[in-house]
This record gives C-alpha cells, sequence and structure tokens, in this order.
C-alpha cells in the first residue's frame, strides 16, 4: 500500500506523462519556489531522471539573488533544457514596480511569457499551482485552456471525471496543465523531506524571518518566523493561520483593484 | 416615500441571498448604458436630478460635489430629510476615513478588518439617524454604502456578503409595513475579481407598488418621483 504522498506523487506523474504524449510541444514554468521544483522533479521521476522538454524561468530582473543562484546550480546538476524568458523591451523601457505593479506585473511576466509561447511555439504549460494557495485558485481545473491573451474563463469549464482529462474542442493557444493542483503547502513541503529535494535558502528563518512564498524583491515580505529548518517550517504550517501568499503584494487581482479604485475616485 | 438608496446592490446578490424584503412587488435591473464609468456620486447625482450628471462631476472633487435642492425631486415635497446621501448630504468625515483605510489596505497600512470594523460602525450610525426620521417627513431617503464598501475587498467571500445582504433585506423589512411609497434603488451593481468587487452593469430597483418600468434608467425615477409628490403629498 503506497503512503498519501506516493499516491499524490502517482497522480501527478500520471498527469504530466499525459500532457507530454497529448501535446506536440509541453514545457514546465520553473520560479524555483518549492511547488515548481516539486513539480520539475516529478517530470524528471516521470521520464527516468530526464526532464524531456524545456524548463522556463520567468526572469523579471527583479527576483533575489538566491533565486538565481539556485536556478543555475540545480539547471547543472539536473541537466535541464533551461530557457528564460525576458521582456527586454519593457526593461530598456524602464517598466518597474515603482511606476505600477500591475503593469510591471503584466510586461516582465505575462507579456514575456506570451512571447516566448509565440516564439517557440509552446502548446502546453506545466504550472506548479495549487489550490490551496489562493481563493481563484480553487477553481482550476487539471487541464485549463487559455486563449492568445491569456484569458481564463473559470465559469466555463469542462468536468473531470475519473481522471479524464480531454483537450477541449475549440480553439485554445496553449492548455495549462496543473500536476499538483490537488496537493497542499504542507504536502509539497513534505515531499520535499522525503525525496531530498534541494531548497531555496530564502524558505529558512533568518533574524526571525522568512520567505514563505517567492515573488519578486519589491514585491514580496518576508513572515515573522524561527523556522530555520525544513521539519520546523512543516511544524509552523501545521499550525499558522497566516495564508501562505500573505507576504505577496504583488497579487494581480489586488494591483487590478488598486488601479480600478483609483480610477472611481476612491483613492 | 421612503427611498432607500443602497450602494452597489445587485440584482444578481439580491436573488442569490433570497432577499425577499429587497425584492418588492415590482422589482428588476437598471439600464446603466448611457454612463461612460459607473462612478458612485455622478450615478447619484443623476438619479436626484433627472439628468446624466456624469460630465459634470469632475472624479478628483467628486466626494465634495452637491447638487442644490431646486436641482432635484425633492423640491417637490413639503417636508424631506435625507441622511448621507452622495452629491447632496454626505457624511464627508466618515466617507473619508473610509477611503482613507481602503488606500491603507492597498498600501500595506490596513488590514481589512479595520476597515469592515469601520464600514460597519458608520452603517450602524447611518441606520440610526435614518430611522429616526421614517414617518416624520413627506420624503425621507437614506443613502447606505455597506454592499459597495463591503463588497470592494470582500466580494469572492460569500459568508461576508451574504451578511451584508441581511442587513440590508432586514431594514427593507423594517419599513416594509410603513403604509408609504418604499423605492429601493442602487447605483450600480458588482461583479467579482477574485475576491474583490468591482462596479456592474446590474443595478437594482424595486417599488412596492406596481409601476410598470422595463429596464428604466436610473434618471427615470426623477418623473415618477415627482408625480408621487404631486399626487399623494400636495
Amino acid at each position: 500500500m503506497d503512503n498519501y504522498l506516493q499516491q499524490l506523487e502517482k497522480k501527478s506523474i500520471a498527469m504530466i506523462r499525459e500532457a507530454k504524449a497529448q501535446f506536440k510541444n509541453p514545457a514546465v514554468l520553473w520560479s524555483t519556489g518549492k511547488d515548481s521544483t516539486a513539480t520539475v522533479w516529478l517530470c524528471k521521476k516521470a521520464f527516468f531522471g530526464k526532464v524531456p522538454f524545456p524548463v522556463i524561468h520567468i526572469d523579471t530582473s527583479y527576483k533575489f539573488p538566491e533565486i538565481y543562484e539556485f536556478r543555475n546550480k540545480i539547471a547543472k546538476e539536473w541537466n535541464l533544457n533551461l530557457i528564460i524568458a525576458k521582456n527586454e523591451k519593457a526593461l530598456e523601457k524602464g517598466v518597474s514596480p515603482e511606476k505600477g505593479r500591475l503593469k510591471c506585473c503584466t510586461e516582465l511576466k505575462t507579456e514575456a511569457l506570451k512571447n516566448l509561447i509565440k516564439e517557440r511555439k509552446f502548446d502546453a504549460l506545466i504550472l506548479a499551482i495549487r489550490r490551496d494557495e489562493h481563493g481563484i485558485r480553487a477553481k482550476e481545473r487539471y487541464y485549463s485552456p487559455r486563449d492568445e491573451n491569456f484569458r481564463w474563463n473559470y465559469k466555463d469549464q469542462q468536468a473531470e471525471l475519473w481522471d479524464l482529462y480531454v483537450k477541449p474542442s475549440e480553439d485554445f493557444t496553449h492548455m495549462r496543465v496543473h500536476p499538483i493542483l490537488h496537493w497542499t503547502e504542507l504536502e509539497v513541503w513534505q515531499y520535499v523531506v522525503q525525496e531530498k529535494l534541494p531548497v531555496n535558502p530564502l524558505y529558512f528563518a533568518k533574524n526571525g524571518k522568512r520567505y514563505r512564498s517567492l515573488g519578486c524583491m519589491p514585491c514580496t515580505v518576508p513572515i515573522p518566523s524561527t523556522a530555520s529548518t525544513i521539519d520546523e517550517i512543516v511544524q509552523e504550517i501545521k499550525t499558522s493561520k497566516i495564508p501562505e501568499r500573505a507576504g505577496r503584494s504583488q497579487d494581480k487581482e489586488k494591483a487590478y483593484m488598486m488601479q480600478k479604485l483609483r480610477s472611481l475616485g476612491y483613492m | 416615500m421612503i427611498i432607500l438608496a443602497l450602494d452597489a446592490l445587485d440584482l444578481n446578490q439580491v436573488q442569490k441571498f433570497n432577499c425577499k424584503n429587497l425584492m418588492q412587488k415590482e422589482y428588476g435591473q437598471t439600464d446603466l448604458s448611457d454612463f461612460n464609468q459607473l462612478r458612485t456620486v455622478a450615478l447619484w447625482a443623476s438619479f436626484l436630478t433627472g439628468k446624466n450628471m456624469e460630465k459634470e462631476i469632475p472624479i478628483k472633487t467628486q466626494w465634495e460635489f452637491k447638487v442644490s435642492p431646486e436641482q432635484t425631486f425633492l423640491k417637490f415635497f413639503k417636508t424631506y430629510e435625507t441622511t448621507d446621501v452622495p452629491a447632496f448630504s454626505l457624511k464627508q468625515q466618515n466617507h473619508a476615513e473610509e477611503r482613507k483605510l481602503l488606500k491603507g489596505y492597498f498600501e500595506d497600512k490596513a488590514t481589512i478588518e479595520e476597515y469592515d470594523v469601520a464600514i460597519w460602525r458608520n452603517h450602524e450610525e447611518n441606520k440610526k439617524d435614518f430611522f429616526k426620521t421614517v414617518g416624520k417627513f413627506d420624503l425621507v431617503m437614506g443613502y447606505f454604502n455597506l454592499a459597495d464598501a463591503i463588497g470592494h475587498l470582500s466580494f469572492g467571500i460569500t459568508e461576508k456578503m451574504a451578511e451584508v445582504y441581511n442587513e440590508l433585506d432586514k431594514m427593507a423589512e423594517e419599513i416594509k409595513n410603513s403604509d408609504s411609497f418604499v423605492l429601493v434603488i442602487s447605483d450600480h451593481g458588482m461583479k467579482a475579481v477574485g475576491r474583490y468587487g468591482d462596479h456592474s452593469r446590474n443595478g437594482f430597483y424595486s417599488f412596492n407598488k406596481k409601476l410598470g418600468l422595463n429596464l428604466p434608467r436610473i434618471t427615470s425615477f426623477y418623473s415618477p418621483i415627482r408625480r408621487i409628490a404631486e399626487n399623494e403629498y400636495s
């Protein structure tokens, strides 16, 4: 009998293999955070040690130095076909968080990825989002089609019964595949322990603070914590009532709403 | 006559939370297609005057903007009292405090809880003021921004919105048997953007008699209110 983590892993691996079989040109997104590192690891395991498609890192140039260091080290050790998506044009134009967080996110993340998808003609992207991360992500499916503007119509999604992930018949530019959608934050950390996965040092507490969710430097704040080992992190999450993304101020909905309320004269 | 002016009361939500008292004899959606932006003050000024005031109200100074009684249907009533009505008798200090906390939330200086507490406190104050006026004037009009204010930060949280709609429905219940004409009207509706709420064109109106309106504009209420004033309160 498999333990619970093995069951989670099996389902995720089956989904990754399914995506590789169903799509001509898939890729996996890797932020170097715990979730996407676990997902890249699952891709590696699914194909016996070698990730058979590109691994995309979206580089906004505002990431923590630890992220770049970790990325380069692991990419080498795991022999990844790493592609870096960067919107150089926007950076040249001086797009930055100070000039508007929503614009910054849109230009440096969304547009960077859009350009790359167009250039490399990716038809499926494997992403490490989880339902328990955020209210809106709870509505996601394992297979989630996006149009060319990355729009997602969450009110019109197919049912995914008996673990059947069917490609929708309508036109879509690319499919998002979410193999760890059903995992929780705690389970990811338990899996990190079980598989002895490398962990970005930003997650461990330094001077009473640690990062619980990794984003860009200007828009991510550490949470108060004394957890300096993975076991301590696991213990902390078991008892914490603070949401995982509490330290992420570049939440797109929040930025959009701030802009909207400003335009309506509320602020 | 009683006018319950409820900011951002949305037809879909009224039905979703089964607000039986808000859904009076005639009820439905308002047509807001002649407005470019759904701005609170411009919409209420238009409701009061029967004219689309959008172009006349600058965004930056909108909260201080005021119409005179002569520009509004209030002039048709011998006696009237309003509570916290935008573009007319807005309680500037309360709303400035709310906007400060809202801004504070987006700048990580205030929490949603602090904001919610202020909104509910101001709501309770308005409710008290408003119910004191009911039955004492030919027209009383009370404005309540609970659905808008709570909705903007928490529209995606069903429990919170249920509490808001339940509260507003209870207010409608209290005035139900007042033997008066009762108009419930919103400036616009609200739709979810994740956990947040954004103004939608799904506005709401209801009346405790048959008016025979079909998708009325927010400016269309001026004439029927005038008729009621002239026929019933002259």
